[in-house]
């Protein structure tokens, strides 16, 4: 019975130990498109141009986050990325828009409502604008350094998730397994001291 | 289960600790967050040949345990080689760490945390 148990763990395990196997190739061979471009993107820049951390935005926002939940039936988490167009960015963004148009109805009390309307529109959109982590490298980026970009968020907001997802599943049935596996050694344990009080006492028996 | 809940809910970031390569590609993702001043704590750090072994183990404390908003920790694999000794005592469920490869160090099956607990497994 619990043999039979710890089989199937185990082999939901290999399933497991085979996806995470495939996950990490794939991350691999995105990641080294990724470092491909940027090397492609730093050839072609002009003399002395690197598009590395001299260029990062000190006050940049993330725009992609991480959703984490919880599969009551197995206890194990699972990692979700949420893009720019997910219910958190909507609540991210407001934040400087609130602090902007009451200043501004401060300055401009008799402004038409019209043109309110429009800053705050023009508000509204701006920090979407400048979230392009692309911008930090000015107007008109490298064909290259977009491509590092697409496989950049592939890999972010396909594999990466799965694979710790996966990880976290993989340390539960190791949990599973090792909790089997004692006891079973417990039901063994148990079951041979059966049988030498039984051989012991079949001994005496005999003697007798 | 609610303390557990409790612990990740607020987790929305992913940290990096990696080259300035590595830590360029994925922030173009947008995934790099600055914190609002006068705090203004980075989710990354771009480590080069100069930045000491206690500056990387400073990074990694501050991703995995002082700060809570973390879910997920990105590293390079040869530079979670300077740190081993954190990376593989370090069992908490939150944030996850995840070991990636670099430019200049394709991933090694033989360093993978995950892949050394399977052989663990499978070795008893």
């Amino acid at each position: 019975m619990d043999t039979e148990h710890i089989d199937t763990f185990l082999e939901r395990y290999l399933l497991l130990l085979h996806e995470y196997a495939s996950l990490r190739e794939q991350l691999s061979s995105l990641q080294t498109g990724i470092y491909q471009n940027i090397a492609r993107a730093n050839f072609a820049a002009e003399r002395g141009m690197r598009f590395g951390q001299d260029y990062y935005d000190e006050r940049m926002q993330a725009s992609r986050r991480l959703a984490i939940t919880t599969d009551d039936d197995q206890g194990a988490p699972s990692f979700a990325i949420k893009g720019e167009d997910s219910e958190t960015e909507v609540q991210v963004t407001p934040e400087p828009t609130v602090e902007d148009s009451e200043t501004e109805s401060k300055h401009v009390d008799d402004a038409a409502d019209g043109s309110k309307k429009q800053e705050a529109e023009e508000v509204k959109t701006a920090p979407k604008k400048r979230r392009d982590p692309l911008k930090w490298f000015g107007l008109f980026t490298p064909t290259p350094l977009r491509q590092a970009q697409a496989q950049s968020v592939q890999a972010i907001e396909e594999i990466i998730p799965k694979l710790v997802s996966v990880n976290a599943q993989m340390a539960q049935v190791e949990i599973e397994v090792r909790r089997a596996r004692k006891k079973r050694a417990k039901a063994e344990a148990a079951a041979a001291k059966q049988e030498q009080v039984q051989e012991s006492g079949g001994g005496r028996e005999i003697v007798a | 289960m609610s303390a557990s809940q409790a612990d990740y809910k607020d987790r929305q970031f992913l940290a990096v600790i990696g080259d300035e390569d590595s830590v360029t590609g994925l922030l173009l993702a947008g995934i790099g967050h600055v914190t609002n001043p006068p705090d203004s704590q980075k989710n990354f750090l771009v480590v080069d040949s100069k930045t000491e072994n206690a500056a990387i183990e400073a990074a990694f404390d501050s991703f995995t345990t002082k700060r809570k908003d973390i879910g997920i920790v990105l590293i390079n694999q040869h530079i979670a080689e300077k740190i081993r000794h954190r990376i593989d005592t370090y069992t908490a469920a939150f944030p996850t760490v995840l070991e990636i490869p670099s430019k200049e160090h394709p991933y090694d099956p033989e360093k993978d945390s995950v892949l050394r607990r399977v052989r663990r497994l499978f070795g008893e």
